[in-house]
């Protein structure tokens, strides 16, 4: 290790390294050509992990310390109370029901908007007059404010005043107003769970389209061309070709879409508030009354955390068969 | 001939009675705001800001009018006041918001979720402020301590309730023999009778918030009790609740379609207003929707304050009142701005359509503005006296609230409309509820 004493230049200020015994060559480590590099890359990526860290990682140990302990909106301090919050979810009837709802409506709203969005993508991507337009109109929904368009669909799904029902009654489908094949969509339990998922399948799925056509714009068209010629089929094609080559985009797509599914509070919020009898109750409507409404930030807390242990395979399986892809 | 002049001549002192009347509540209406106005706050309040939130009203023009009267009141006190207005569900988001913030507004307002037994310990004292307002404008109503008052103190100013009458058909009743419903079976009857006609009723058996008014009101009317009057143990597992609950499975058999599992608050508004309900057990919101878009309907749309049970006579009604944080950096006008909102509730009752209903019994004692000049709507002037809130006996209590917000109420009744067993859901709500109030118990 070479010893370093500071001096000074006789005619420039700043303070210099001397080499004491005349050896040069030891500099300090920060100044070698990789801490240098390693420096620049931190420094660049600084940003993101302070964005990550302040707005998710933040957020996530609150919750985490909210849902260890007995802390209620209007309690500044509060106690430790180890898994309580957890335990006392786990016990409620209403909870597991949610979860089971929460499973119904994440997988069934995801099979849906992965079918209809390709199926979409598939339209959109072909030659015709006014491809433009019907493009735009088609995101309508997605970019519509989520009230707007769910209080639109609280009016269609009326009781009363459903234009659905009323354009199915008089296409002769159903029975007039007030008989019993008169449909209530948000007052039937399987009904309601169905409703609840058709609107946030129609808000979702252009959002899926849009994704899956992001990626067949990627694919070159003479690879396709050559499948043709080899005589693959449209679904070969769509297997073997487009999926793996627009893999990566898939899998970020969907785990987006998961994610957006799983916390959505919105629709099932403004459409049936979790009824009738819990019918449409899902993990963010029972953790939103339990923690905001009534007020136990705690036990709250802990119910929007268990999907996190929902979440986190998925996330994870997404993310590995990506990389594999990757290398 | 003679008879029909004496027609006439009834028919002219009654306008004159009632444009006597009717000028007389204006004057003082306006007397009495302009006293108010001469009412000046005190002179460290002068310059200062003054922000406050409230729900947004289901009447526009009370809160048109309640914009004008706080800005008028900043005016005249040397004030920067200002009042914003917010959805009333999303108001305990905003409060546990500004509660961590330690910052917000200074006067804030709870409207059916209260929330004092929560942030009582961070809200201003006001028992000085309830206690000289009954002085002034009489008895507070029985029930008020229990949304507004903690442990004896009072932490909040009841402002008004809303009242949730029973709304019948006379037209149809009559059409069936039947008179003025007095008791839930005569509701029942007319709901079975009317149903085949083509005019069910209904009540929601869904989570929104008359849910919960309306089939706390049967279960009160029966004679179960939420909680013991402490508030501290739930006593729901009774035999008056099993047979609430039989007799709901029998109203929803006999007298409602499957619609009601669908409603939302509005839901029953429209059932009256397009003429198909015989009767509906709502606010007067229904009332008035309908003299607006079906005055034909409501002709013949009359009221009764509550109708009777086997426990005695129970409306549940829904409370609203302000509260000042202790962060607030301007309680003192926060305070006198309460005192004037306070001293001008007759103005306010006029504004909102009779919709707000009173604390203070002085209100009651003249006619109130809003309902006394319409004959159907005066008979709500007694309805204090059969007024509830949530948890009765016991107290709105944080465990009350989650009861409440948890819709476990509606969700017992749910289960026994759908064929459920009464016993087995008075097991699993207790169940539901005893696992809530050990929760706040431990807490």
């Amino acid at each position: 290790m070479s010893q370093l004493t500071a001096g000074r230049h006789p005619s420039s200020g700043p303070p210099m390294a001397v080499a004491v015994g005349g050896r040069v060559g030891a500099t300090r480590w920060w100044r070698t050509p990789t801490a240098r590099r390693y420096a620049f890359g931190y420094t660049l990526l600084a940003p993101a992990v302070l964005y990550v860290t302040l707005l998710v990682g933040v957020p996530f140990l609150f919750s985490l310390y909210l849902a260890l302990s007995d802390a209620s909106v209007g309690s500044p301090v509060a106690q430790f109370v180890g898994l309580e919050n957890f335990k006392a979810a786990l016990e409620t009837s209403v909870f597991w029901v949610a979860v089971r709802n929460t499973l119904i409506f994440t997988l069934g709203a995801g099979i849906l908007k992965g079918l209809l969005g390709t199926t979409l993508a598939f339209l959109l991507s072909q030659p015709f007059k006014g491809r433009r337009v019907v493009r735009g109109l088609i995101v309508i929904p997605f970019t519509l404010p989520i009230a707007v368009s769910v209080l639109g669909w609280k009016w269609m799904f009326d009781s009363q005043f459903s234009v659905i029902n009323w354009a199915l009654s008089h296409m002769g489908l159903i029975g007039g107003y007030g008989t019993d094949s008169w449909p209530v969509w948000l007052g039937q339990p399987t009904l309601a769970l169905l409703s609840v998922m058709f609107v946030n399948v129609w808000r979702g799925f252009p959002f899926s389209a849009i994704v899956l056509m992001a990626g067949m714009t990627s694919v070159p068209p003479e690879i396709i061309d050559a499948g043709k010629v080899d005589g693959a089929s449209f679904l070969q094609r769509f297997r073997k070709i487009i999926v793996p080559m627009i893999a990566p985009i898939l899998f970020i797509g969907s785990a987006f879409d998961t994610v957006f599914t799983l916390s959505d509070l919105s629709v099932v919020y403004l459409l049936t508030n979790g009824g009738p009898d819990g019918a449409t109750e899902i993990l963010p409507t029972l953790a939103y009354r339990t923690g905001i409404a009534a007020g136990a930030l705690g036990r709250g807390a802990a119910i929007s955390l268990m999907l996190f242990p929902l979440l986190l395979p998925l996330i994870v399986i997404l993310l590995r068969s990506l990389r594999r892809r990757q290398y | 001939m003679s008879q029909e002049r004496s027609a006439e001549t009834a028919t002219a002192a009654l306008n004159r009675r009632r444009f006597l009347k009717t000028t007389g509540v204006v004057v003082a209406g306006a007397s009495l705001g302009d006293m108010l106005l001469a009412r000046q706050a005190p002179a460290q309040t002068k310059g200062t800001t003054l922000r406050c939130i409230s729900a947004s009203h289901f009447v526009p023009a009370y809160d048109a009018w309640l914009d004008d009267f706080v800005k008028k009141w900043g005016e005249k006190n040397g004030v920067k006041a200002s009042i914003d207005h917010i959805p009333g569900l999303e108001q305990p988001s905003r409060y546990a918001a500004e509660f961590a913030a330690g910052a917000g507004h200074d006067l804030i307002q709870f409207n059916g979720l209260i929330l004092t037994g929560h942030y009582y310990q961070n809200l201003v004292d006001l028992t000085d402020m309830a206690t000289s307002m009954e002085k002034k404008y009489g008895k507070w109503m029985e029930k008020a301590t229990s949304a507004a008052a903690v442990n004896g103190r009072w932490y909040a100013i009841p402002d008004y309730f809303i009242a949730i009458p029973v709304l019948w058909r006379k037209d149809l009743f009559d059409s069936v023999g039947l008179g003025e419903p007095k008791t839930w079976e005569d509701l029942r009857k007319a709901a079975r009778l009317l149903k085949p006609k083509g005019h069910p009723t209904g009540m929601q058996f869904s989570h929104c918030n008359d849910a919960n008014h309306n089939w706390r009101a049967l279960l009160y009317s029966f004679g179960a009790k939420e909680t013991d009057p402490s508030g501290k143990v739930p006593a729901l597992d009774s035999k008056e609740t099993r047979e609430a609950l039989k007799f709901a499975k029998a109203l929803f058999d006999e007298g409602m379609t499957p619609e009601v599992y669908s409603w939302d608050d509005a839901s029953d508004n429209r059932y009256l207003a397009s003429g198909v309900a015989c009767w509906i057990h709502d606010a007067i919101s229904a009332y008035r929707t309908t003299q607006d878009t079906n005055p034909k309907v409501w002709q013949s749309t009359y009221l009764v304050p509550e109708v009777s049970g086997p426990g005695g006579r129970w409306n549940v009604g829904e409370p609203t009142i302000w509260s000042i944080w202790k962060f607030s950096k301007n309680p003192t006008a926060a305070k006198e701005l309460l005192q004037a909102l306070k001293d001008a509730q007759k103005e306010a009752m006029g504004a909102s359509r009779g919709y707000n209903m009173p604390f203070n019994a002085n209100h009651y004692s003249n006619a109130m503005p809003g309902l006394a000049d319409d004959p159907k709507l005066s008979v709500l002037q007694e309805q204090p006296k059969i007024t509830a809130f949530f948890g009765n006996p016991g107290p709105m209590t944080p465990a009350a609230q989650e009861v409440l917000t948890t819709f476990i109420v509606p969700d017992m009744f749910t289960k026994v409309a759908r064929g459920g067993n009464a016993d087995d859901a008075v097991k699993w709500a207790m169940g539901e509820i005893n696992r809530i109030y050990a929760k706040h118990k431990g807490a």
